[in-house]
């Protein structure tokens, strides 16, 4: 074979560079890791999760490249691995929020997202200049990045909409030969445990969101008495507040339990206010079902359809998912409204049902030993 | 002039004809069996059996009159308040027999109807009725409990209504606290007379403000503390029984109180700048004896009081919903079928 040539078939096939974990130093790998990635080239790492393709954060170059691998993204962000908190602080702003969730849970399967300080390369950062930042629970990641001493990007290794990469073949048997010629070195940890993606919380509307729901289910609870009717209400209307933003695209749905007479309508009258509405909010008991026009100029507008209130009542009924599908309320889900249910804890079929589409809140309310007294539990995320 | 009626804002089908203010029919197809074994209305089935009566129902409101559709002279139809899945249906057969026949379309509100429900007479023209105006109108049934103030035919503002749960409502829960059944009102009324009004005084609700407002949560609470109290597991049947009996009369005894001080109190406030001379008693809860008998009792001497003129006027039905669009039609207040869309949340 002619020389050329045969180079040729040699460099094709050596476009990457591969080192099994199991055969190889530690310290070998985040030398190679480090050098890599310094040079502007991609990286497939092992994390807690999936496989991540890494490249540096700061550098055009590299962003360009990894573009390029993670076709058809339609201006989703990337995210970013960092080594602490500290790190963190050069890229995003981290708010109390944020921090909470840093030093409770972090390192960890879960994705912070924050303001974005605008110090990484273009593409990294969303469209609104929000930045999704991880500790992964791994350390020779840490290490990799600790070694550099800038971030490097987090986002799994499969080309988009493509199977969650749980070993190499996945990640090479989905994608093209371009894309494959793209990256420059493997660390093969072989098949790791099939864990979901990390949990995305978005941290920058003043509470915590939950985008993508991974293996760790956050519940954030927060425990509050009231000791009238008002306070209750005053209560809803701080919890509407911060999923304002929401409305026109993505449904709230406040889940309410307690016992007759807890207050559960009270709640829900200081969401309504809040929203702008200015009926009085009845309860719902005897038709099941009362809907407001919500009546504010924040959230989407560029629907059609204008954002509702709907106040649902289950006590009543007891066939409740076949009663929610025939007032179409999974349907109603999908255009970005806010769902106040009543007795929520006998339509669980119907919450997981909606749990990718919409954010759901839990809030118990109980009585206490005193007459008007109420302890109520918020619970923002998806239940344990 | 004829109106065809339909009311399906609720758990009735019901289809009138009417001519002024003469009931010629007034079907009801009654699903309250169906709803029963769910101690309330089931939106899908209301739906469902209003589907399946309504055609029916038509049919049988038509020939009860001895009417055609062609001696028509509108149709009329509850857009709300209601439930909104169920007027949906009235609605639909509404808009289709308008324009079948070619006749006006009337889009008349529920609690006016039920107000008008006090001008509904027979065939024969009786009772003979007039109201004088200015007049106060206290509506009560499951889904509301207001005081409106009615200045003269179509012209209606509210001065009171329920904050929470309507009176109705309050009557169906504790049914369900004490395992009763449902619709509760009946039942407590029965349970009632043999009980003792003064066992339990609970408190009787928004006493303590001067607004025309009522609330039922917190004497629905209350009974609700009180009953977890009392009615523990170690009490035999015959104390259990006097306990349930002494409750509901107890209970009635605030939920009645309540609406007649309110009353009161509208009536006072009013008084300053109109002289009311007419009070009318409308809606479901209306077909309670012991609140008709207590209204008689304190508003009488000086009041004329209005009532549903029979029995099955205090339900839902479309004769009071025919009544009431007499006078629309007489001002021409018409909608065009394509611009008719059911108002679950309308008030007056």
């Amino acid at each position: 074979m002619h020389l050329i040539k045969k180079l040729k078939l040699y460099r094709m096939q050596m476009m990457h560079k591969v080192l099994k974990i199991s055969e190889t130093p530690t310290e070998e790998i985040i030398r190679e890791a480090a050098n890599t990635l310094l040079s502007g080239g991609l990286i497939i790492f092992p994390t807690e999760t999936v496989y991540g393709i890494g490249a540096l954060a700061t550098e055009q170059k590299a962003i360009d490249k990894l573009l390029s691998y993670k076709t058809r993204r339609e201006g989703k962000p990337l995210s970013i691995a960092v080594d602490s908190i500290k790190m963190a602080q050069e890229y995003v702003e981290v708010n109390d929020i944020a921090r909470n969730l840093y030093e409770n849970f972090l390192p960890g399967p879960i994705t912070v997202v924050s303001r974005g300080k605008h110090t990484v390369a273009n593409g990294v950062e969303s469209e609104s200049g929000t930045l999704g930042v991880r500790i992964p629970d791994y350390e020779l990641v840490r290490d990799i990045v600790k070694k550099i001493g800038k971030p490097i990007t987090a986002t799994s290794a499969n080309a988009s909409y493509k199977k969650k990469p749980y070993n190499i073949n996945d990640i090479l048997n989905n994608v093209s030969d371009k894309q494959k010629n793209l990256i420059d070195l493997i660390i093969d940890a072989g098949t790791l445990p099939k864990r979901e993606p990390s949990t995305v919380v978005d941290t920058t509307g003043g509470g915590e969101t939950v985008l993508r729901q991974g293996d760790v289910r956050l519940t954030k609870v927060r425990e509050t008495t009231t000791e009238s009717g008002e306070q209750t209400q005053e209560l809803g209307r701080e919890l509407i507040r911060k999923y304002k933003h929401y409305l026109g695209y993505k449904s709230v749905v406040l889940a309410l339990e307690g016992e007759l007479g807890a207050g559960k309508t009270e709640f829900t009258k200081g969401v309504a206010k809040e929203l702008g509405i200015k009926e009085p909010v009845l309860s719902p008991t005897f038709i099941v079902e009362k809907e407001y026009q919500i009546e504010t100029t924040e959230g989407s507008y560029a629907r059609e359809k204008k954002p509702m209130l709907y106040h649902l009542d289950t006590w009543r009924i007891t066939e409740v998912e076949a009663e929610f599908e025939a007032l179409g309320l999974v349907d109603k889900i999908s255009e970005g409204h806010v769902f106040s249910i009543e007795w929520a804890d006998r339509a669980t079929e119907f919450f997981e049902k909606v749990s990718e589409t919409a954010i759901i809140v839990w809030i118990k309310i109980e009585h206490t030993d005193k007459e008007n007294e109420r302890k109520i539990t918020i619970s923002d995320f998806a239940k344990e | 002039m004829k109106i065809l009626a339909i009311d399906t804002s609720c758990d009735e089908t019901s289809v009138a004809i009417t001519d002024g203010t003469r009931v010629l029919a007034n079907k009801i197809s009654s699903q309250i069996e169906f709803h029963k074994k769910w101690g309330g209305v089931v939106p899908s089935i209301a739906r469902t059996m209003h589907q399946e009566n309504i055609e029916h129902v038509v049919k049988e409101a038509l020939r009860g009159a001895k009417i055609k559709p062609e001696d028509l002279d509108a149709v009329a139809v509850t857009q709300g308040p209601g439930l909104a899945i169920a007027l949906e249906v009235g609605i639909r057969k509404a808009k289709e027999i308008s324009v079948q026949i070619g006749k006006p379309l009337i889009a008349i509100n529920h609690m006016e109807g039920h107000i008008y429900s006090t001008l509904a007479q027979n065939k024969s023209g009786n009772p003979k009725i007039t109201y004088e105006f200015p007049l106060l109108a206290l509506l009560v049934s499951g889904g509301h409990t207001e005081l409106v103030l009615m200045k003269n035919h179509g012209e209606y503002k509210i001065i009171g209504q329920t904050l929470d749960d309507a009176v109705g409502e309050a009557y169906d829960k504790v049914a369900r606290m004490l395992e009763l059944g449902y619709p509760g009102g009946p039942i407590i009324e029965k349970l009632a007379k043999e009980g003792n009004q003064d066992a339990f005084p609970f408190p009787i609700p928004m006493m303590k403000t001067r607004s025309c407002d009522f609330s039922y949560s917190g004497l629905k609470t209350s009974v609700l503390y009180l009953t977890q109290k009392v009615l523990t597991e170690g009490i035999s049947k015959t104390e259990k029984k006097k306990i349930i009996v002494d409750v509901a009369a107890s209970f009635q005894k605030a939920a009645i109180e309540s609406l007649v001080r309110k009353t009161q109190i509208a009536l006072e406030d009013l008084g300053e700048e109109f002289e009311i001379k007419d009070i009318i008693l409308a809606g479901g809860v209306s077909a309670n004896l012991a609140l008709r008998k207590e209204f008689r009792k304190i508003f009488s001497e000086n009041y004329r009081l209005h009532y549903p003129t029979n029995k099955k006027l205090y339900g839902d039905n479309a004769a009071m919903i025919g009544v009431a669009a007499h006078h629309h039609l007489e001002k021409g207040n018409f909608t065009q079928p394509i611009d008719l869309e059911r108002l679950p949340n309308l008030s007056l």
